[in-house]
C-alpha cells in the first residue's frame, strides 16, 4: 500500500493544522488576560478592599435530618430547636485564652475545647460547632459577651430527638460528630468538624438519604468579624423521612412483655418479610449519644455485664435449643429419612456406643411419632434422627433454612450464628467430628449458634409455604424472596400440625397459652448454657444467673394462613414454655388488639 | 567540528530556557506560600526539578522514534496502573487515585494523558491517511482512547478524565478526520446527549450540574473559587510584593501550593507577573508548535501537537479556575504547582520536544 504522504504535502497539512492549534492558543490566553485585566486593574481596589480583613463569609446551614417514622407515620425520630456553639478559627487571634473562656461558660473541659479549634486551622472560615445543644442558660451567658468574643456565634439549629428513648433504640440507632477517619472518608462538602453522623441503626443505614442537602449562606463582617449583612443565600434541602415496618404499638407491647430481662423479641409478617416489632433488651436512650458524654456515663454503659449497646436480635447468638428440633423435621421430611408414620420408642435415653443422652422427660414417652416428637419435644426421637442424617445433612438443610449467615436485613454489623460442619470442627479445634455431636446437635444443643432474627426468617419460610424472604424493615423496600424451599407441601402441613400441637395438644410444651379463642402454633426451646445444673422451678432462680438456661419461643397465628410470627428468647429465662411463650403470646394478643382497634375505627369512618 | 559542539548547537536553548524561567517562576511561589505552613516542600519541589530534570536529559538522548515502537506496551502499563489504582490505590476523601510506592505516591491517570498522545502519534504514523479518517478507521482507536477514560472515570476522578478525552479528541482532530465523518459525529453525540441525561440517576445529575455551576456548592469549591479571586483581585496592577501576599500567606486559601498557585503570582505580583507569566507560557507553546511543523517525521509533528495541547488545556483551566470562569476541578499548573509526578511529566514533555528538535537534523 502506497498511501505514504511526504514532502511538500505533509508540510502544507502541517503548517495548516498548526495555524488553527496556535490561534486556538492565543484564543484562549487572550480570554485570560482579558479577565485578569478586569480584576487586577479596574476592580482591583474592589478585591483589596475584600481582601483587607478578608471579610467574606460563607457559612453552612445544617439541613434538618429527615424523620424515622413507624408504619403508621408516627415519628420516632423527631428533630427539636436547640443552640449550638459555632466558632470561626480564622477570627481567633488567642485560642488559648478563648477556650479558656468558653470552657467556663460551657462547664467543659478546656483543652477538649482547644483541640477543637485547633484542628479547624486548615480551614479557618467555616464555622465549627464547639458545643451542641448547650441549655438555655449558658446560650445566654456566651451572647452578653459575644461582642467580646470575636469568632464565636450561636447557631440555632435542630436538634435529634428520639421521642420514645428506649423504645426501639437498637433500631433507630443513633448519632454521634463524625471522627476524624470518617471525616476523610466522606467527601469534604458534605461534612464538617462537629457535624453529626449516622453510627449504627437505620440512622447509619440510611445516612445518606436522612441528612438532607446543607445550605449556605454568604454575608459580609467587619473586621472582628461581626456580620455586617447577608449577601447571599441558599437554603437547605431538609432530608428525607424514612418510614419503617415496625408497630410503634406493638413494639412496645414487646418491650413491656419482656420487662427489664435480657433478651430479644422479633415479630415478622411471615409472608413478605416485614418486620413488625423487634426489641432488644436491655435497651439504652440514644439521645445521650447526641453530646458527648461524661466518661463515667460512657464507662457505665460499657461496662454493663447485660451490654446495653448490643442488637441481641440480630448480633445475640444462642444455642438454639429445641427450637431447632423444627428445622431437623425439616431435614427429615425433604430427606425422606422419617415418614409421618414412622414412630420411635423413648425409654426416657438414648445409647449410642458406649455413650447415653437423657431425655428431658427421664420417665421417657413411650412410642413417639413425628407429632407427638414436635408437641412434647422428644429428645430421643430427635438423637436418632441426628445419627441418621449425620451432621452433613444436619448442616446443609440448617444453612437451607438461612442459619449460619447474616438474614440480610438493612441494619449494620449483624452476626450470622454458626453451623457447625466436619470441616469447621477441624479447623477450629484439629480434631475429627465425633457422631454423638451430631445427635446433640439435632436437639440444638453443641457448637450450633443462632440469632434470634434468623429463626424468625428461617420458621417463617416453614410456616408460609417454603418461601424464604429477607427480613426487611424499611418500608420503602420491596419483599425480597431469597428462594423457594423445595419441599412438598404435605410435608409442611405435618410440620405445621406439629407446631399446632406444642399449643393446642393435651401435652404440648406450649400448652400454657392454649386460648381457645386464638389459632397459634409454635415451638418452645430450653438452651442449655451449662452442664450438670438442674433446677425444679421454671425460670430457675435457685440457680445462679450465669447457669440458668436461654427460654425460646416462636409462636405464629392463625395457624392456616399466619399474619404474624414472633420469637423471643429472655436470656438466663428458665423453660422456654413458661418463660418465653408467655411473651410472644402477649405480643401476638396485642397484634389482634391493635388490629381490632384499626377495623373498629374503619367501620366508624364508614358510618 | 567536534561531535559534542554540534550536539550543543543544535539543542533548542530558547525553549530550555523559557522552561526554567517559568520553574524558578514557580519556585518562589511556592516558597512564599507554604514558607509558613509547610516549607519542606519547597526543598522536595527543588528535588523533584533536580530529579525530572535528569529525566529530561535521558529522555533526550534516547531517539523518540523508539517510543513509537513500544506505543503498545506503554498503553498495556498505563491501563495495568489504572486498573490497579482502583484495586489497592489509596483511598482519600472516596476517591482511588493514588498509587502507593513506598513513601511516594503516583496517579497513573498523569501518566495516562502523555500515553494518549504517544499511543495516537503512534497510530497515526501506521494508518497514514490523506483525505482523513472515516468512522470504518476510527472505531479501533476510539475504543482504545475510551478504555483509560472510564477507567479514570471510575475513580472518580471526571476532571482528569475529561481532560484525557480532551487531549484525545485534540488528537483526532489534528490527525484529520472525514468532514462528513465529523458532521455525522457531532449529530449523534448531540442527539444521545438528552437520552444520557435522563437515563442518569438525580443525584449523578446534580453532580454533573454542580461541576459545571460551581455557585451551586458554594461551601466547598466555592469557598476556594471566592478566595481565590479575591487574591487574584487584590494583587491590583503591581501586585503586593514577594512574600506580601494577605490572602494566600494567611492561609485563607488552601491547596495555595498546587491548585490555587497562580493566585499567589496574582496576589503577590499583581498584573505584571501574572501577564508575564502567560507570556512565557505562550513562547513556550508557540515554539512547540512550530517544532511540529518541522519535525522529520509525523510522528514527531503529532507528539509536539498533543504535547502542546496537553500544556494548553491545563495552563488554561487552571488559570481559568483561580480567576473564577471556570469550576473548581483540581488541575495542577504546569512547571507552577508543587507535585513530583507531574512535574516529572512536564519534564519529560520538555525532553520530548528537545528531542524532536534535535533528531530534525540527523539524517
Amino acid at each position: 500500500m502506497n498511501n505514504n504522504i511526504t514532502g511538500p504535502q505533509l508540510d502544507d497539512e502541517l503548517r495548516w493544522k498548526a495555524k488553527i492549534l496556535t490561534v486556538f492558543v492565543f484564543v484562549l490566553f487572550a480570554v485570560l488576560l482579558f479577565r485578569l485585566m478586569n480584576m487586577q486593574i479596574f476592580k482591583g481596589s474592589y478585591y483589596e478592599g475584600l481582601s483587607r480583613n478578608n471579610r467574606i463569609r460563607i457559612v453552612g446551614i445544617s439541613a434538618p435530618r429527615g424523620k424515622i417514622l413507624d408504619r403508621n407515620q408516627e415519628v420516632l425520630a423527631d428533630n427539636r430547636p436547640a443552640y449550638n456553639l459555632m466558632v470561626m478559627q480564622g477570627d481567633i487571634s488567642n485560642i488559648r485564652e478563648v477556650s479558656k473562656r468558653l470552657a467556663t461558660y460551657l462547664d467543659q473541659d478546656e483543652d477538649e475545647i482547644f483541640e477543637k479549634i485547633d484542628q479547624a486551622k486548615p480551614r479557618p472560615y467555616d464555622p465549627v460547632t464547639i458545643a451542641r445543644d448547650i441549655s438555655f442558660h449558658q446560650m445566654a451567658r456566651v451572647e452578653t459577651e459575644i461582642f467580646t468574643l470575636p469568632g464565636i456565634s450561636i447557631d440555632a439549629t435542630n436538634e435529634r430527638d428520639y421521642v420514645f428513648k428506649d423504645l426501639a433504640s437498637h433500631t433507630l440507632g443513633f448519632l454521634g460528630e463524625i471522627s476524624k477517619k470518617e471525616l476523610k472518608k466522606y467527601n469534604q462538602d458534605d461534612y464538617a468538624i462537629g457535624d453529626l453522623i449516622g453510627k449504627a441503626g437505620i440512622e447509619f443505614t440510611c445516612e445518606e438519604k436522612l441528612r438532607g442537602v446543607k445550605g449556605t449562606r454568604v454575608f459580609e463582617v467587619d473586621a472582628l468579624g461581626r456580620k455586617i449583612k447577608v449577601l447571599d443565600e441558599r437554603p437547605p434541602v431538609p432530608g428525607q423521612d424514612i418510614m419503617l415496618t415496625i408497630d410503634k404499638r406493638l413494639q412496645l407491647i414487646a418491650k413491656d412483655s419482656l420487662r427489664d430481662r435480657a433478651g430479644a423479641v422479633v415479630a415478622i409478617v411471615p409472608d413478605t418479610g416485614e418486620i413488625l416489632a423487634m426489641v432488644s433488651s436491655p435497651g439504652y436512650d440514644p439521645n445521650m449519644f447526641l453530646t458527648p458524654m461524661a466518661p463515667e456515663a460512657w464507662k457505665q454503659i460499657i461496662e454493663d455485664p447485660l451490654h446495653p449497646l448490643e442488637n441481641r436480635a440480630i448480633r445475640g447468638q444462642y444455642p438454639p435449643g429445641s427450637v431447632f428440633k423444627v428445622g431437623m423435621v425439616y431435614a427429615g421430611l425433604v430427606s425422606k429419612t422419617i415418614s409421618p408414620k414412622e414412630t420411635v420408642f423413648c425409654p426416657g435415653e438414648y445409647t449410642l456406643g458406649t455413650s447415653t443422652y437423657k431425655c428431658w422427660k427421664p420417665t421417657g414417652h413411650g412410642e413417639v411419632d413425628i407429632m407427638r416428637a414436635i408437641s412434647e419435644s422428644c429428645d430421643v426421637y430427635f438423637y436418632s434422627l441426628g445419627e441418621k442424617l449425620g451432621i452433613d445433612q444436619i448442616s446443609q438443610y440448617a444453612s437451607e433454612l438461612g442459619f449460619g449467615r447474616p438474614t440480610g436485613i438493612e441494619i449494620r454489623d449483624e452476626l450470622g450464628g454458626l453451623v457447625p460442619t466436619k470441616e469447621w470442627k477441624e479447623r477450629r479445634f484439629g480434631r475429627p467430628w465425633q457422631s454423638g455431636e451430631s445427635i446433640i446437635t439435632a436437639i440444638g444443643q453443641g457448637f450450633t449458634l443462632v440469632t434470634p432474627l434468623q429463626v424468625a426468617k428461617s420458621m417463617s419460610a416453614l410456616v408460609n409455604g417454603g418461601k424464604l424472604y429477607t427480613p426487611r424493615i424499611l418500608a420503602s423496600g420491596e419483599a425480597n424472596l431469597e428462594k423457594v424451599l423445595d419441599v412438598s407441601r404435605a410435608d409442611l402441613d405435618v410440620i405445621k400440625m406439629g407446631l399446632r400441637m406444642v399449643v393446642e395438644g393435651e401435652h404440648g410444651t406450649g400448652r400454657g397459652i392454649q386460648d381457645p379463642m386464638f389459632s397459634i402454633g409454635g415451638k418452645t426451646g430450653t438452651a442449655q448454657v451449662a452442664k450438670g445444673y438442674t433446677s425444679a422451678r421454671a425460670d430457675e432462680s435457685d440457680l445462679p444467673y450465669k447457669y440458668r438456661d436461654h427460654a425460646w419461643f416462636f409462636g405464629f397465628s392463625p395457624v392456616d394462613v399466619p399474619e404474624i410470627l414472633v420469637v423471643a428468647v429472655v436470656e438466663h429465662g428458665g423453660h422456654g414454655g413458661s418463660i418465653a411463650a408467655p411473651v410472644v403470646n402477649d405480643v401476638i394478643k396485642g397484634y389482634y388488639f391493635l388490629k381490632g382497634m384499626e377495623d373498629e375505627q374503619i367501620r366508624k369512618d364508614n358510618g | 567540528m567536534s561531535r559534542y559542539a554540534k550536539i550543543t548547537d543544535n539543542i533548542d536553548w530558547g525553549l530550555l530556557i523559557t522552561t526554567f524561567a517559568i520553574i524558578f517562576i514557580g519556585l518562589l511561589c511556592l516558597y512564599s506560600s507554604a514558607r509558613v505552613t509547610n516549607p519542606t516542600i519547597f526543598y522536595k519541589q527543588i528535588l523533584w526539578v533536580l530529579v525530572g530534570s535528569f529525566v529530561m536529559v535521558l529522555v533526550f538522548i534516547v531517539d523518540y522514534r523508539m517510543l513509537m515502537h513500544s506505543a503498545w506496551p506503554l498503553y498495556a502499563f498505563v491501563v495495568v496502573t489504572l486498573v490497579l489504582v482502583l484495586v489497592i490505590g489509596r483511598e482519600i476523601s472516596g476517591a482511588r487515585r493514588w498509587l502507593s510506592l513506598g513513601p511516594m505516591g503516583i496517579q497513573p491517570s498523569e501518566l495516562a494523558k502523555i500515553i494518549v498522545i504517544l499511543w495516537m502519534g503512534y497510530w497515526g504514523e501506521t494508518k497514514k491517511h490523506i483525505k482523513g479518517y472515516g468512522i470504518r478507521e476510527l472505531v479501533v482507536p476510539v475504543f482504545f482512547m475510551v478504555v483509560p477514560v472510564v477507567l479514570i472515570l471510575a475513580e472518580p476522578d471526571l476532571g482528569t478524565a475529561s481532560i484525557v478525552a480532551f487531549i484525545a479528541l485534540i488528537m483526532f482532530l489534528l490527525l484529520g478526520i472525514k468532514h462528513s465523518t465529523l458532521i455525522i459525529s457531532s449529530i449523534v453525540f448531540i442527539s444521545v446527549m438528552p437520552f444520557a441525561w435522563l437515563s442518569l440517576k438525580e443525584y449523578q445529575r446534580l453532580r454533573i450540574l454542580s461541576f459545571f455551576d460551581p455557585s451551586r456548592d458554594p461551601l466547598g469549591s466555592g469557598y476556594h473559587a471566592m478566595q481565590s479571586k479575591i487574591a487574584v483581585g487584590s494583587g491590583g496592577f503591581i501586585g503586593k510584593g514577594f512574600l506580601e501576599g494577605t490572602q494566600t500567606q494567611l492561609r485563607f486559601l488552601p491547596e495555595h501550593h498546587t491548585d490555587f498557585i497562580f493566585s499567589v503570582v496574582a496576589e503577590e505580583w499583581g498584573f505584571m507577573g501574572s501577564a508575564l507569566v502567560i507570556v512565557l507560557y505562550l513562547i513556550l507553546i508557540t515554539k512547540i508548535i512550530s517544532m511540529g511543523t518541522k519535525a522529520k517525521d509525523r510522528f514527531g509533528s503529532m507528539l509536539c501537537f498533543g504535547i502542546a495541547g496537553y500544556f494548553t488545556l491545563h495552563i488554561f483551566i487552571n488559570i481559568a479556575m483561580a480567576i473564577g470562569i471556570f469550576p473548581v476541578v483540581g488541575v495542577p499548573l504546569p512547571f507552577i504547582s508543587y507535585g513530583g509526578s507531574f512535574m516529572l511529566m512536564n519534564l519529560i514533555c520538555i525532553g520530548l520536544i528537545l528531542n524532536i528538535s534535535w533528531r530534525r537534523f540527523i539524517f
